[in-house]
């Protein structure tokens, strides 16, 4: 099992529209010390950006109504938002992986997230290593 | 018509050789049998020999009659009479013969063959009306020119009587003479019809010589002019026009032959005065004897069709009359009566009740002939038209399945026709169709689930990943703080409503994937759209198709196979997300509505806002194998329509004005829809196809 450097409380942003796979990220994430703030849409985090702090890390999934994960990425981008994005789909499509990784991300996990591979991505992002995939 | 080319070419020289004997010999009994005064001979047979020839053969062959005619005319009459009389006598003949013979060909393929009152019409206005009074007009001018200063009318009217009682007696049977002796008619005469035939030859002579002949003294008055006619009519009866001709001459020679003796009823002073009674008489026995011919040979017709029509059939055939009496069965029936091994009033013959016989199967504790008994007593009754019945039946040491049919009679004296067909080879064939059908059903089925499998590997992770990551952070939990069960408690809930939750997905999948019988129930219209547009929910997102259903908030249920109602509905979503593919995706919009379409059904409609159905397409869309998609098997709407017609339903497309199409599927409620569970279960796969 990975244990997460503490030194600093590592905050992550987890954006799905599944409000149980949301929760229950949510409390993974806090059980293990990382501190998370939810978001029901790409939108909805959009929105927080303006107001709040911004967090470390992107939890991002791939599919959603309106707004899909590869949109929000884009968003981001024309923002100049520049914050080290992980992308779940609970799709096991090849060609979501191809399509995503144009988009500088640090991890591309297929769902459901074992503990382990989460928190090694999420200490990639942090730790600066985030290099895009 | 090779074969018969060659017949007539050998047979040429025989039937030329035969007319010649008959023309010399004609010409002979005509010249015997002449007019006392006029020198016009009462009978002509000349006139039926050619006619009669010339019916028979190919008009190529009509040359070799004409002058073998006219050599008879002159080696009959050369020394005593003029060339110029005998050339227009010839004329007179053959011209006469001529007319007749082109107008019978014209009128008859073949043979005259006087079978009904309509060819007897034909055959007695060319043969014995026109032809005799063309052949008088110039014959009667020969008489008056050479012969005798009488009024041409007079000798005309002898010419025509005589020759119309030619066509009239001789002539038919002169025909068939012909014919047979040519070959182009075969006639099997059986042992009994010879001796008939000669017990009324001899009947006929004798009655001859005891009216005509005196053989057997005078009698008084003119009644035994009577006598033959009972034996005409057994000619007439039981031997066609063909044996009435041969009577009617053999009776008019005799009538003839006693003008000479002075015996018979001709007992007129002016013999001029006698012929003509004779010929009166003899005109009018005649054309009643072949009417009766006629009719009697169009009833034997009739009667032959109808045994061959009967034999012809491979169903069991039986003739009720209104008390259930069997008149009449066909061969197929009585061969399968005579099986063994079969139930009692199965083995019903002519002369049986029926009814009788189901009631004694029936008392045996026979279920299927008490609904028979039943089903034929409507029908007799009149109650009902027609009467059907399935039933299988032991037979040979297999189970053979059987449809019976009665039906009534549209008679007078009531009736049924009951038609028994084995249909085990057919049910069968059913079956393997409807095997077929639901093994395509299920393919389909399977393509359509296929391409939804990403949507379903969706819906089925996320709960999963709920449920691994409230596991792991609950196990985290326990391993830091042994204490905190409440914690635990809520993670635990989760996971347990979480993995409901992916259960219930794996089931969802199991009932369309899973291949079984169809489970015909009362189906929640509602809960079924619902459930449809769960399934697609993913799919839809995924396509970025924004989906809004119209659905009546009171919609009646239905009856059928859900799942497979379900498929359809999902096919024609499925289809609409297709069709927007190329279109933008703010303008991908699918519409689902459902509503009350009268008393008795409900109507769905999937439009779309894509492309919609191009005109060449609209015909064929529902054709199996077509589609617009590269990697579609094109069954999808084929396999659709079946499902929706074995509901009792329909399906169809149309084109949205505003661009985009629209799918229509109406489907019967349960009350309207009939309980008889066999038209939704056994769908006929290629009558649906055919609409």
């Amino acid at each position: 099992m990975t244990t997460v450097n503490t030194s600093r409380r590592i905050s992550v942003a987890i954006v799905d529209d599944d409000a149980s796979v949301r929760v229950s990220l949510q409390r993974l994430c806090e059980v293990f010390g990382v501190s998370a703030a939810v978001y029901a849409s790409g939108r909805e985090f959009l929105s927080s950006l303006d107001t709040g702090p911004r967090a470390d890390c992107l939890l991002l999934d791939a599919q959603m109504p309106e707004m899909n994960g590869f949109e929000l990425r884009r968003r981001l981008i024309a923002r100049n938002v520049d914050i080290p994005t992980i992308v779940f789909t609970a799709d096991d499509a090849p060609e979501l992986a191809a399509h995503y990784s144009a988009t500088g991300i640090v991890a591309y996990l297929r769902k459901p997230l074992s503990s382990d591979e989460l928190f090694a991505a999420i200490e990639r992002a942090v730790s600066g290593s985030g290099t895009p995939l | 018509m090779r074969p018969d080319a060659q017949r007539d070419v050998r047979l040429l020289p025989v039937g030329l050789l035969l007319f010649a004997l008959i023309s010399l010999a004609g010409n002979e009994i005509g010249s015997v049998l002449r007019y006392p005064d006029v020198g016009t001979a009462v009978l002509f047979p000349p006139y039926a020999a050619l006619t009669a020839a010339l019916v028979v053969s190919p008009r190529r062959d009509w040359i070799g009659y004409i002058l073998i005619d006219a050599a008879a005319h002159l080696v009959a009459h050369f020394p005593g009479w003029s060339l110029s009389w005998i050339i227009l006598a010839s004329a007179a003949d053959i011209g006469r013969a001529l007319v007749a013979a082109a107008l019978l060909k014209r009128f008859f393929h073949g043979p005259p063959r006087l079978d009904g009152t309509r060819p007897l019409c034909l055959f007695v206005t060319s043969a014995v009306v026109i032809a005799p009074a063309a052949g008088a007009t110039i014959g009667a001018m020969n008489v008056i020119v050479h012969v005798t200063s009488q009024p041409y009318w007079a000798v005309w009217s002898a010419w025509f009587l005589s020759n119309a009682l030619t066509g009239l007696t001789m002539l038919p049977a002169f025909i068939s003479g012909f014919a047979y002796a040519i070959g182009t008619s075969h006639v099997h005469v059986s042992r009994e019809r010879l001796i008939e035939g000669a017990l009324l030859g001899l009947s006929l002579c004798a009655t001859c010589a005891f009216t005509f002949l005196g053989v057997f003294g005078r009698q008084p008055l003119a009644l035994p002019l009577y006598a033959p006619l009972p034996l005409l009519m057994w000619a007439a009866l039981r031997f066609g026009a063909a044996g009435a001709s041969v009577a009617l001459t053999a009776v008019t020679l005799s009538a003839i032959w006693s003008l000479d003796r002075g015996t018979g009823p001709f007992l007129s002073v002016s013999p001029h005065a006698n012929v003509l009674v004779i010929q009166i008489f003899v005109l009018f026995t005649a054309v009643a004897m072949l009417w009766l011919a006629a009719i009697a040979t169009a009833r034997e017709a009739v009667a032959q069709l109808h045994n061959a029509l009967l034999a012809s059939l491979q169903d069991h055939v039986a003739i009720l009359d209104g008390n259930g009496v069997v008149l009449e069965v066909n061969d197929s029936w009585r061969r399968f009566a005579e099986a063994s091994d079969i139930p009692f009033f199965h083995r019903v013959r002519a002369g049986d009740n029926y009814l009788a016989a189901c009631q004694s199967s029936a008392d045996y504790g026979n279920v299927t002939a008490a609904g028979v008994l039943a089903g034929v007593s409507s029908v007799l009754s009149r109650n009902r038209r027609r009467f059907e019945i399935e039933y299988e039946h032991d037979h040979d040491n297999r189970r053979d399945a059987y449809t019976m049919i009665v039906e009534a009679l549209e008679r007078a004296d009531g009736g049924a026709v009951v038609i028994r067909s084995n249909v085990t080879t057919r049910r069968q064939a059913q079956m393997e169709i409807e095997e077929q059908r639901r093994q395509l059903s299920h393919l389909a089925r399977v393509a359509v689930l296929g391409q939804l499998s990403g949507a379903f590997a969706h819906e089925l992770n996320q709960p999963l990943t709920a449920i691994l990551s409230n596991a792991e952070a609950a196990r985290e939990v326990l391993r830091r703080r042994p204490d905190a069960q409440q914690h635990v408690a809520g993670m635990l809930d989760d996971i347990v409503a979480a993995d409901r939750r992916a259960s219930a997905v794996i089931h969802r999948l199991r009932a369309l994937l899973k291949r079984g019988d169809r489970r015909i129930q009362v189906i929640d219209t509602k809960l079924m759209i619902e459930e449809v547009l769960e399934l697609a929910h993913t799919e839809l997102i995924t396509r970025r198709v924004e989906v809004s259903s119209v659905v009546s908030p009171i919609l009646p249920a239905l009856w059928g196979d859900k799942v497979q109602l379900q498929q359809v509905l999902l096919n024609l979503i499925l289809n609409g997300c297709e069709a927007m593919a190329a279109t933008t995706e703010s303008d991908r919009r699918l519409v689902l509505m459902a509503e009350i379409d009268g008393p008795h059904s409900v109507h769905f409609a999937v439009r779309d806002s894509g492309t919609g159905i191009s005109p060449e397409l609209m015909d064929s869309l529902f054709e199996p194998f077509v589609t617009t998609k590269p990697d579609g098997l094109g069954l999808g709407l084929s396999i659709s329509r079946t499902i929706v017609a074995a509901h009792g339903g329909r399906l169809w497309a149309e084109n949205n004005g505003g661009g985009g199409a629209i799918m229509h599927c109406v489907l019967p409620v349960t009350e309207a829809m009939h309980v008889t569970t066999h038209s939704v279960v056994m769908p006929k796969f290629a009558a649906v196809r055919d609409e």
